[in-house]
């Protein structure tokens, strides 16, 4: 009876912080939830630092990266603190509707521990590539778990469910991104037939270099997903080639280029013009083809979640000519 | 003493190893370029051939910037080191690459800049300016300039710049990965039209040093003697200051950090040609441009298709040796 | 005369007259002032008569967790760290006998760093993070072991260290660069907070790994205080002396080495600390090392206390590392006593 009473209280104090953030709704939704799942007591978390017991369904959640900041939203739950953005500081344009009064807790590199803890979270998302030294910290102020990567949405998905009590939603948001990779993947043949599966680069273009994208990247992962392949010489094991003069622009060569860069720096978007107006570039297969895609930055690089993994499938479908299914 | 002829000849020599190492600096890379279709670019140009195209765009340009930078770098140090009778004065011991760097951070992290030329220019003013301020602290105190308190001088204004430059990293991380190479010191990925505004400069800087040679000897063979011979020491001394900062801020501006070749080539030559300024500076930029070709031909090869940055190679290189003078200096001082 | 106040034992003898230690008190409350405001301040002011009541009383009041966990062990960490520096960096100007000197820029943090980098770059995905500080202070160690052995040529002078010292910092930064622009995984982030150097995160593991390193170095210097004011009289003196120059160089060196290796393997590399402090000291204090040595520990404690206080507050909710306000607090004012001592 006594633990009946605490929740009860938990959640009436909970119902008001949610009135007063005026997301009423979604309040009532997070409230059904919650006391469809009360079996779901308490839940132990095994995670890269160890493995974390989290009680009840965490609502004050705080992401110390931007993947674990994405994927909060995307499971309906609006974090109490976030981090700054890497680009479109301090937050990425598709998530800032979501997050319009939310706190911001520095940077993820060295976020603000005691601005953390002035906001009493009950879960903390962080990860053990940026936050193993801090982790100890962490979770003194509230049950911490770390993601092992920044990017791996699919973990981050699963992971923040379980902890967050939201099982069903994790599992709904994985199903459903399955199920548009398998669409995808069973269109893009029909669509192109004796040409798939495409050779594929992912390129990005700074103010004094351009980059290869490969495999192990965020994009890279996904368009592997997708049933791309990649042209032989570029290569394995690494996340990213940076490439420092013009010559060496027939190693980007591959049918389709998705090309993404910061386009409101005009020191990138001039060396962007000098590489790809290059005689060279022009020698490429998807430059003769008219196979190249200039893409969503944030959505293919920066966002590390499943929401921008979603944008950027939309984009994929779309230069492909397909209807996305949702 | 040697002979004039023995000297011609030698430079001679020197040229003759400019061009060699010009020659492979063109033809090779990720791709080889046979020599016979190196001479058709130029003769037969051929818009079609990757080999040509290329040649004319990446290769030749490339390989000019090397040469100037080289020279450059190389002549300024030879300069500062008559200036300041001090065997491991160099624009990088000097603070100058660590002030330009920080500029350049400074200005893009506060302001949007538009091109590399603009990068040129800031990266100038803050070469200049380390350089002064080197050259000022190292002046101050009882004992007037000795080579170990410029050197401490250059070394303190240098860590001051660059602690100030990794702050800003930290604070703008992203916007700064773009320019990784050129804090790195990179002649790769400049075009002729970019590097074209500077050049003049460093034409000019490198012909007038070379009229300066005799003034110069006078100079170092000590301030009396040179007053007792009539010369205005204080103009040669400014006229010195100013083409190292034109040389050495030119070429930093132009190709970011490249450490020691402003050092090393100096003392290469000095071994060659002798001490006598007038057949040293020559040397000196034979010399400076050849290393900096050949360094840059290195760096294509070790991690292909990725590319050492050549400040990285020549740091490499220039280590021991700095340790050897180094070794060498503190013997003769003691 | 000065009333004199000899402090010795069968190892230590330090002399230190009334106005020293009227100086060396001076700091000491400063120092306290210093800490108590930095532990007041934060995302929320606290009144630094309830801290202090938070540190006296046993029982864990409202801010406890802010004031124990987060606030005192990273200032706690912040004065031990500048302090080893300070100590470090005047040892080094004593034997070297320039006052330019210091660990930032005779190599000793630049091994600390390309070692730092290589972990980060080519170990972190392995090897937990836990491990850096042992990389940091191993890069120091065979750095300065290099250093040493290049300098050696029938004994090590002075000039030599110094210089094959400089040659070695670039060497080393350009390796350091190197990674940080072709390193396979992402690390230039935390590669460049690093170099920046930042005591952020502190926790009280690190002062229990950090403070015996000074509780033994300390102590020990000061007992070789006597012939560390021999050495500064240069080689024909102490040879005429008889200290055995050498072999005290060495153990100098060591000693110096050891201190801001282990400053450097928790903070990163703070820069400028080493150069700075001992130069304040000596406006305060006479320049004898059983006093300069308290006077520069608390003078680059204070620094970089201040300087990581100035970076958890001035951006909020940024954390800056303190590396850069010590730069930017210490540089100028570096510049202006260089200016005064010269003229």
């Amino acid at each position: 009876m006594t633990l009946m009473m605490f929740r009860s209280q938990r959640y009436s104090d909970f119902s008001i912080s949610l009135q007063l953030s005026r997301k009423l709704l979604l309040g009532f939704l997070f409230m059904v939830t919650a006391i469809q799942e009360a079996s779901a007591e308490q839940r132990i978390v095994e995670h890269s630092m160890g493995s974390t017991k989290v009680s009840g369904t965490p609502v004050k959640v705080v992401t110390l990266f931007q993947g674990a900041t994405d994927t909060a939203v995307a499971l309906g739950v609006i974090p109490v603190g976030v981090v700054d953005s890497w680009v479109q500081q301090p937050t990425y344009k598709y998530l800032r509707k979501d997050l319009a009064d939310v706190p911001h807790v520095g940077l993820e590199s060295q976020p603000n521990l005691e601005v953390i803890a002035g906001l009493q979270p009950d879960l903390i998302v962080a990860s053990k590539r940026r936050h193993e030294k801090i982790y100890g910290h962490l979770s003194q102020i509230a049950p911490t778990i770390a993601l092992e990567t920044v990017f791996d949405f699919k973990d981050t998905v699963a992971m923040m469910g379980l902890a967050m009590n939201r099982q069903q939603q994790a599992n709904a948001l994985l199903q459903s991104w399955k199920n548009r990779v398998a669409d995808f993947q069973q269109r893009i043949p029909q669509k192109l037939g004796e040409q798939w599966p495409l050779e594929v680069a992912v390129l990005n273009f700074r103010a004094d270099h351009a980059r290869i994208y490969l495999k192990d990247s965020f994009a890279g992962s996904i368009l592997n997903d997708l049933g791309f392949i990649r042209p032989a010489n570029h290569p394995q094991g690494q996340w990213v080639v940076k490439l420092s003069t013009k010559e060496s622009i027939p190693t980007m060569n591959a049918d389709v280029f998705f090309v993404f860069m910061t386009e409101d720096d005009p020191a990138v978007k001039r060396n962007y013009l000098q590489w790809t107006n290059h005689p060279l570039w022009k020698s490429l297969d998807a430059a003769r083809n008219h196979q190249v895609f200039q893409v969503d930055e944030v959505a293919w690089n920066m966002s590390g979640g499943i929401m921008g993994a979603n944008q950027m499938l939309d984009q994929v479908y779309e230069h492909f000519g397909l209807n996305p299914v949702m | 003493m040697m002979s004039s002829s023995v000297r011609s000849f030698q430079l001679l020599i020197a040229i003759i190893m400019l061009v060699v190492a010009f020659v492979a600096s063109i033809v090779l890379g990720q791709t080889s370029i046979p020599l016979g279709t190196a001479f058709d670019a130029f003769t037969n140009y051929d818009a079609n051939s990757i080999d040509h195209i290329i040649l004319t765009t990446t290769r030749l340009s490339r390989a000019l910037t090397a040469m100037f930078v080289g020279a450059g770098l190389a002549v300024a140090g030879a300069l500062m080191q008559a200036m300041t009778r001090n065997p491991l004065a160099s624009p990088g011991i000097f603070g100058v690459n660590a002030g330009a760097l920080f500029a350049i951070v400074l200005c893009s992290t506060l302001f949007s800049i538009a091109s590399l030329q603009d990068y040129i220019w800031i990266a100038f003013a803050g070469a200049g300016f380390a350089g002064v301020l080197v050259y000022g602290l190292g002046t101050i105190g009882r004992d007037g300039v000795t080579p170990v308190k410029i050197v401490l001088a250059g070394a303190a204004i240098t860590a001051l710049f660059v602690s100030f430059t990794q702050g800003l990293l930290v604070i703008n991380q992203d916007g700064l990965d773009s320019i990784l190479f050129w804090l790195a010191g990179s002649v790769a990925g400049r075009s002729l039209e970019l590097v074209r505004p500077v050049l003049p400069f460093l034409f000019i800087a490198l012909v007038a040093s070379l009229f300066l040679g005799r003034h110069i000897n006078i100079l170092v063979s000590g301030e009396d003697v040179a007053k007792g011979l009539g010369q205005r020491t204080i103009l040669i001394r400014l006229l010195m200051g100013l083409l190292v900062v034109g040389l050495a801020g030119s070429a930093v501006a132009i190709a970011g950090n490249i450490a020691f070749v402003g050092l090393i080539v100096p003392h290469i030559a000095r071994a060659l040609f002798g001490t006598d300024h007038r057949w040293l500076l020559p040397g000196c930029m034979l010399l400076g441009a050849t290393l900096l070709l050949l360094a840059d031909i290195a760096a294509r090869f070790l991690i292909m298709p990725q590319e050492v940055p050549i400040g990285v190679m020549t740091a490499l290189l220039g280590t021991p040796f700095f340790i050897y003078l180094a070794r060498q200096t503190a013997v003769a001082q003691s | 005369m000065d009333k004199l106040l000899t402090l010795r034992t069968s190892v230590v003898s330090i002399q230190l007259n009334s106005v020293t230690l009227k100086m060396l008190g001076t700091l000491l409350i400063g120092t306290l002032a210093i800490a108590l405001m930095s532990l007041s301040a934060g995302s929320q002011w606290l009144n630094p008569i309830e801290v202090v009541k938070e540190l006296l009383l046993s029982e864990p009041g409202q801010h406890a967790f802010v004031i124990e966990t987060l606030r005192l062990p990273r200032v706690v960490t912040g004065f031990l760290v500048g302090g080893a520096l300070a100590v470090s960096g005047l040892i080094l100007q004593s034997l070297v006998r320039n006052p330019l000197a210091s660990p930032d820029i005779i190599g000793i943090t630049s091994g600390a760093s390309a070692a730092a980098v290589f972990f980060l770059s080519y170990l972190a995905e392995t090897v937990s993070a836990l491990w850096l500080p042992f990389a940091a202070i191993l890069g120091a160690a065979l750095t300065s072991l290099i250093i040493y052995l290049l300098a050696w040529r029938q004994g090590v002078t002075p000039l030599r260290l110094i210089l094959i010292g400089i040659g070695l910092v670039a060497g080393l930064g350009a390796m350091t660069t190197f990674m940080i622009v072709l390193s396979p995984i992402a690390t230039s982030m935390m590669a460049y907070v690093w170099l920046t150097g930042s005591i952020y995160g502190s926790d009280w593991q690190d002062v229990t790994a950090l403070l015996p390193w000074l509780l033994v170095l300390l102590p020990l210097s000061l007992m070789l205080s006597r012939t560390i004011n021999v050495q500064e009289l240069g080689d024909p003196v102490t040879v005429g002396l008889g200290v055995q120059v050498q072999r005290t160089r060495f153990v100098l060196l060591a000693i110096s080495v050891a201190l801001a290796g282990s400053a450097v393997a928790y903070a990163g590399a703070i820069g400028f600390v080493g150069l700075i402090a001992p130069h304040i000291a000596r406006q305060l204090v006479p320049r004898s090392f059983g006093s300069l040595a308290p006077a520069s520990l608390l003078i680059g404690g204070c620094l970089v206390v201040v300087a990581d206080t100035i970076g958890r507050t001035a951006f909020l909710p940024l954390d800056v590392p303190a590396g850069v306000f010590v730069s930017a607090v210490g540089a100028p004012f570096f510049i202006y006593l260089l200016y005064r001592q010269h003229r």
